[in-house]
């Protein structure tokens, strides 16, 4: 059951890089429904500390030392039973962490109340009776792939954490507003050609390699990157931040001289790598076309042509964009031209070049051939008022909690 | 007041009561007893009559989640449940030994109601299993001559499970705005 509103936990977060200090902001927001929120280590009520960092162990004892007092969860991969921690295990499930914090609140606001009998006593069940390092050994090691792990290296398959999506978005659909599409010079501003940027060569190389039926690295001036096929998986060491700013970049002559596609063994080329940088090839084709595209469409895509999408992305898996799901409903039901769509559902322009873009890349998107499709415009598909205004108050619920 | 339902299906196991459960703003109501059957070897308990929990709405409007007991046996109940129901939440276990044909049954069990609303598919367990591919099921599904969303969902996070709903809205009207 989802849980009543109520102030949330103050904590503050250790051992993580950016992203991930960002990533574990938005999940304690969405998938924990804001039990929690991240503020600074003066005012936080609780630690929360990656047990799987470098540096784990010094931060652990720095905290104990700085704020006794204070409640500390650790998260890692590996079981860890230190002393007067709370642990929760990776990959971290929104339940088990939110039933940690609840309790540690609980615990807090006991302790804050005038009754000096009582006293925190850490639960048996979350609290090791018995003193250790953190990490030791394998748990501050990140997790690589090797050959006993097979084809499949286990990995999160979580959909990219993006809740705020209006002003997330902004960064890398907001390069558009109203466009005259009437304007050829502005209109050309609002394509882009995937050939010259990463993402063109990128498609190439995978279809080369899904033809071939064998895995195959991406040589660049930038990180190699390591397809392969037949687990529909991609390998490359760089975050989302750095394949974003790499995106969005348009190449030059000299990247495409020194492209170089070279056939690898598969299970050596896997032997060693993180596990974690492994990627399903589509979710990485959908992200790194939208950060491409910049809510652009891609050349050769006639803007009042229909088109059409085959299947419905797997959303829940997908970096979502704005109305990306109205969008789908919408050209999954009947072709219609993107200016159509547009006007139709009343959206930005950005939002349906982004999708549209996106589902391109995934070989999605088609172009009706039915002549009648690009002279009737059917209208949008029209529901009683009545059951529209319980859909909407559903969806409304749906997009508040 | 109207009784607004959206029914949750699929096989035992498939995640069913949990799927409920995140999106549910009461606790909610099991009627789970012991496996007898064939059932227990994957569950040691399973729904026999129904799962029920509600979406509150503002305005004092409840939305009511049924999840359809698993077993076969309890089919009769399918069609009182589905009466009045806003559309259908298919979930499929990918771990079973054959999920399409469990697609199949239940698509076709509720063919009139999913002509009459919508449909959408949430593919469960694919961090175990990761064949059949969604892609897979959408080659299926096309034989079917139908195209409802299919996602791969883990019916304990809200997220998803409220993403499977909205697919599910928007299929019916993608004209919907959240406000």
């Amino acid at each position: 059951m989802k849980k009543a509103g109520s102030l949330p936990i103050k904590v503050a977060l250790y051992g993580m890089d950016s992203r991930s200090h960002k990533t574990m902001e938005l999940y304690l927001k969405g998938p924990c429904r804001g039990v929690a929120m991240a503020v600074d280590e003066t005012q936080a009520e609780i630690d929360i500390i990656d047990a799987d960092f470098a540096t784990a162990g010094e931060i652990l004892a720095q905290r104990r030392e700085q704020t006794p007092e204070r409640p500390i969860v650790l998260l890692s991969l590996q079981p860890l039973r230190v002393e007067n921690t709370h642990f929760v295990q990776k990959p971290v499930n929104a339940e088990q962490l939110t039933s940690v914090l609840q309790k540690l609140k609980a615990e807090i606001t006991a302790l804050k109340q005038p009754r000096p009998e009582q006293q925190v006593q850490a639960s048996p069940a979350e609290t090791s009776g018995q003193d250790s390092v953190v990490g030791d050994g394998a748990a501050s090691a990140k997790p690589v792939a090797t050959a006993a792990s097979g084809d499949q290296p286990k990995k999160a398959k979580k959909r990219v954490v993006f809740e705020d999506n209006e002003g997330g978005y902004a960064a890398f659909l907001g390069t558009l507003s109203n466009i005259d599409f009437n304007n050829p010079e502005q209109l050309r501003n609002a394509s882009f050609d995937p050939r010259v940027y990463f993402l063109g060569f990128v498609l190439s190389a995978y279809k080369v390699a899904c033809h071939e039926n064998r895995a195959l690295q991406l040589n660049s001036i930038w990180k190699p990157l390591l397809i392969f096929p037949k687990t529909r998986q991609i390998w490359l060491d760089a975050d989302d931040k750095q394949l974003r700013a790499f995106a969005g970049v348009e190449q030059t002559k000299s990247f495409a001289s020194n492209i170089k596609l070279v056939a690898i063994d598969a299970e050596t080329a896997k032997q060693g790598k993180a596990v974690d940088k492994f990627q399903d090839m589509d979710v990485f084709v959908w992200k790194l076309t939208i950060w491409t595209s910049k809510g652009r469409y891609p050349v050769g895509l006639e803007l009042d042509q229909p088109v059409y999408l085959k299947q419905w992305p797997n959303f829940t898996r997908l970096l979502l964009t704005p109305d990306a799901l109205r969008l789908a409903a919408l050209l999954l039901q009947e072709p219609r031209a993107p200016l159509d769509l547009i006007k139709v559902l009343n959206v930005k322009p950005q939002y349906v070049f982004a999708l549209i873009s996106a589902c391109q890349s995934l070989g999605i998107l088609a172009k009706s051939q039915r002549r009648v499709d690009q002279i009737v415009v059917p209208e949008p598909p029209k529901q009683q008022s009545k059951k529209k205004g319980l859909l909407s108050r559903i969806l409304q619920k749906l997009l508040a909690d | 007041m109207s009784h607004y339902k959206i029914i949750f299906t699929g096989p035992v196991g498939a995640g069913k009561t949990t799927a409920i459960n995140s999106i549910s703003d009461i606790p909610t109501v099991k009627t789970d007893a012991a496996a007898s059957d064939m059932t227990k070897n994957r569950k040691a308990s399973t729904t026999v009559a129904m799962d029920y929990g509600v979406m509150n709405l503002d305005g004092g409007e409840k939305v009511h989640l049924y999840g359809t007991p698993g077993q076969e046996r309890f089919d009769f109940m399918w069609d009182i449940l589905t009466t009045g129901g806003i559309g259908l939440i298919l979930l499929l276990d990918n771990t079973r030994a054959d999920p399409f044909q469990d697609m199949r049954f239940f698509l076709d069990a509720f063919d009139k109601f999913i002509r009459s609303t919508a449909v959408t598919i949430g593919v469960t367990q694919m961090d175990l299993s990761n064949t059949p591919t969604i892609a897979d099921y959408h080659i299926q599904l096309e034989k079917m001559s139908i195209k409802p969303p299919v996602f791969a969902v883990d019916a304990r996070e809200h997220n998803d499970v409220s993403l499977l709903v909205q697919s599910l809205l928007y299929s019916l009207d993608p004209g919907l705005q959240g406000e």
